[in-house]
């Protein structure tokens, strides 16, 4: 992994731009068709042409309230919706991508590590306690960013972090805290809050407003853009521990800021959309067999990817019958062949090293 | 319905033996019941726990009172304490209800600390949980739930079981006169006149609708001469609001289990209040009398009664404050009071909606 990411990094330089350009191009057109589709798609029949000028009208006169059904279908559900996935899915490759960085594992991601199923419970908890709005969402934060600190101190065993001593020490803390979400609905109000508690742990973006989307996006924008600041970094905290102190890198402090970029981007993600398993694991290597290790690449290859990817995934979801396909469903059939292969990939590699 | 006039009758294809045991005249019971089960009561059943949520009013309702009654249902609890059996029967409240989750699966201490002698539970979603009441040596009869021949059938059983067989044949003869009343003249209509209605099983957290089969809600909106908008789903799924949207349906009947769910949810919502249903005022939530009207209980025509004058007033002319008066009075041995009624029919929330004026109190 070492030699691998200098070398990817020598060979942009080497080569220029033109290759990443080249992709970033691709992948930006993949993420607008597919946004522009997935708008054009849905339960209710409106004709592509119409969606598209119901959309430019909405784009040119962004205040105006839509009044027609087919007006408020395209721009008050799907816009927000469409919106949200994007947003969700760029947020979880990216934090995916950080996570993998860090931990030198390309096996983790936030669901993984237990850090969506510590948001979750945040989510649940507040709603038991009562609690709403914004301080709502800080205890998704938190309890995220506890997961995630938890699974750091498990995993560290004298001084040192195993690949397996980190997935379990996931496994751990994302049970520990699924069973607390449980135990929440097993006390809760079987009427009132239960449904509200049962969507922490669905994910699903079928409640997306643009309300929803003002409470997501400034997060999980800001914690993509302190990523995309920390690429040099991350590249540096990819390397072994003694190589990358050599190069000057306060490693153990710059490893927890990006734990509370990654904790405050899930937990963006999880208060608005639940837990949404896989995205983080898979968009990350699809990334990097398109670009390489170098993070300064890597990073928005994995946001227009994961972007596009969650877009198609949700537009399937909601349109491709009469009744809602749950997300983890679609994720999970996806995601799990793909860890499979890396995980035996993983292993056959450090064999052979 | 009233008290004059009543046929007993017996239902045909109800499989309920009653059987005199000599001696001192104690009276041995054998049922066979839904699930094909051969259950044996030494005499009728004083102690019940009813798991299935509509029965535990229902049990209420065959008895004529709580007496039976030893745990319930969670959610058939908080049917009564917010609805009007709590008000008529103030001792059900206070009745258990640990007996079993919500997700029917009996707790086997609490049960037997109720130490009933007859639990009745679903029939049809597997053995786990029929096999913690039997094993614990307790007498389980299992119902099904689905269509009105099933209802009558297991209501029927139940009324047996506790002893109470004279008060079965009134209500399923009031059923039966309801149902015919109405398909008579619902029958012939053809499909341009039947209005689509969309029945939400949830709403608030995620939204659910049912296709046709083995669907109650389809089955009474079929006979009040309308048709099931989510007739092409097959069982109960979850829907998005432009599915809503698509359909298009002329009746929205928002469900009564959700007690923060009032037809407000339709008319605030950007898409939804777009449907021909909203812009006709034509959204109601179904009430909640002694137990929610939307499953099959014991006030089934009530419900019918309901939704057909609201979907064809021209068909139809049921005074309905008239006939839940009569039936409060058959069924609790209780004068339903003109409030009692606005508070069953959601008066407060949906008095302005289409149809409703004739529901008014004179």
């Amino acid at each position: 992994m070492t030699s691998d990411s200098t070398a990817a990094a020598e060979t942009t330089t080497v080569r220029g731009l033109t290759r990443p350009v080249t992709i970033y191009g691709g992948l930006a057109a993949l993420l607008l068709v597919s946004v522009l589709v997935s708008l054009c798609a849905g339960r209710f029949s409106v004709g592509p042409e119409r969606a598209l000028a119901i959309l430019w009208q909405g784009v040119l006169h962004p205040g105006l309230v839509p009044s027609a059904i087919d007006e408020r279908v395209v721009l008050l559900v799907r816009a927000p919706r469409v919106l949200l996935a994007a947003v969700a899915g760029a947020g979880l490759a990216v934090a995916g991508t950080g996570l993998q960085g860090v931990f030198r594992n390309p096996l983790v991601s936030p669901d993984i590590l237990g850090i969506s199923q510590g948001a979750a419970f945040g989510g649940a908890l507040a709603i038991t306690l009562g609690i709403w709005g914004l301080p709502l969402i800080g205890m998704v934060f938190l309890l995220g960013l506890v997961a995630l600190v938890s699974v750091g101190f498990l995993a560290r065993i004298n001084g040192r972090t195993e690949t397996v001593t980190v997935i379990l020490a996931g496994l751990v803390v994302g049970s520990m805290f699924t069973a607390l979400v449980s135990l929440l609905q097993f006390i809760a109000d079987p009427e009132s809050s239960l449904p509200a508690i049962v969507f922490w742990l669905m994910g699903s973006f079928s409640t997306a407003t643009w309300q929803r989307v003002l409470i997501a996006a400034p997060g999980l924008l800001a914690g993509t853009a302190l990523l995309w600041a920390l690429r040099f970094r991350l590249n540096l905290l990819s390397l072994d521990e003694a190589e990358a102190r050599s190069l000057g890198v306060r490693t153990e402090r710059e490893r927890w800021l990006v734990f509370a970029v990654v904790a405050t981007i899930v937990g963006s993600q999880v208060a608005v959309s639940g837990i949404i398993s896989w995205i983080g694991i898979v968009i990350p290597h699809a990334a990097r067999l398109l670009v390489g290790h170098d993070h300064r690449v890597l990073l928005p290859s994995a946001v227009l990817l994961g972007a596009a990817f969650m877009v198609v995934i949700d537009t399937l979801a909601r349109s491709a019958s009469s009744a809602e396909i749950p997300l983890g469903v679609i994720t999970a059939l996806v995601g799990a062949p793909v860890f499979a292969l890396l995980l035996r990939r993983h292993y056959r590699e450090r064999k052979e090293q | 319905m009233g008290g004059r006039g009543m046929v007993r009758r017996v239902v045909s294809g109800c499989a309920v033996a009653l059987l005199m045991a000599g001696g001192a005249g104690a009276q041995q019971i054998d049922i066979k019941d839904q699930a094909g089960r051969d259950v044996k009561l030494d005499g009728p059943a004083r102690r019940v726990v009813t798991i299935p949520m509509p029965m535990a009013s229902g049990v209420i309702a065959l008895d004529g009172g709580t007496g039976r009654l030893v745990g319930m249902n969670p959610l058939s609890l908080t049917a009564i304490r917010e609805g009007i059996l709590g008000k008529i029967f103030p001792a059900a409240a206070k009745i258990t209800d640990s007996v079993t989750g919500t997700n029917f699966m009996p707790n086997v201490e609490a049960l037997a600390a109720a130490n009933p002698d007859l639990v009745i539970q679903w029939g049809g979603r597997g053995n786990d949980i029929v096999d913690p009441i039997t094993n614990a040596g307790l007498n389980a009869l299992l119902i099904q739930y689905g269509t009105e021949e099933l209802t009558r059938q297991y209501m029927t059983m139940v009324a047996t079981a506790i002893g109470r067989p004279e008060r079965i044949g009134p209500l399923v003869e009031w059923r039966d006169r309801v149902e015919k009343e109405i398909e008579t003249k619902t029958a012939k209509l053809p499909a341009s006149d039947r209005p689509s209605v969309l029945y939400l099983g949830n709403a608030l957290s995620s939204i659910t609708a049912s296709g046709d089969k083995g669907n109650y809600n389809a089955f009474y909106i079929d006979m009040v001469g309308a048709r099931n908008a989510s007739a092409d789903l097959s069982g109960t799924v979850t829907i998005n609001k432009e599915q809503i949207a698509q359909w298009n349906p002329d009746f929205i009947l928002l469900n009564a289990f959700e007690p923060q769910l009032d037809v407000s949810w339709v008319y605030n919502d950007p898409i939804l209040s777009l449907t021909k249903a909203a812009q006709n005022h034509r959204v109601y939530k179904v009430p909640l009398g002694g137990y929610r009207w939307d499953p099959p209980n014991q006030e089934s025509p009530l419900s019918w009664m309901w939704l057909a004058d609201l979907v064809h007033p021209e068909l139809f002319d049921f005074d309905l404050r008239a006939e839940m008066k009569s039936a409060y009075e058959t069924l609790y041995n209780y004068q339903l009071s003109d409030a009692d009624i606005d508070g069953i029919l959601w008066m407060d929330k949906q008095g302005s909606a289409a149809g409703y004026d004739r529901f008014k109190a004179k």
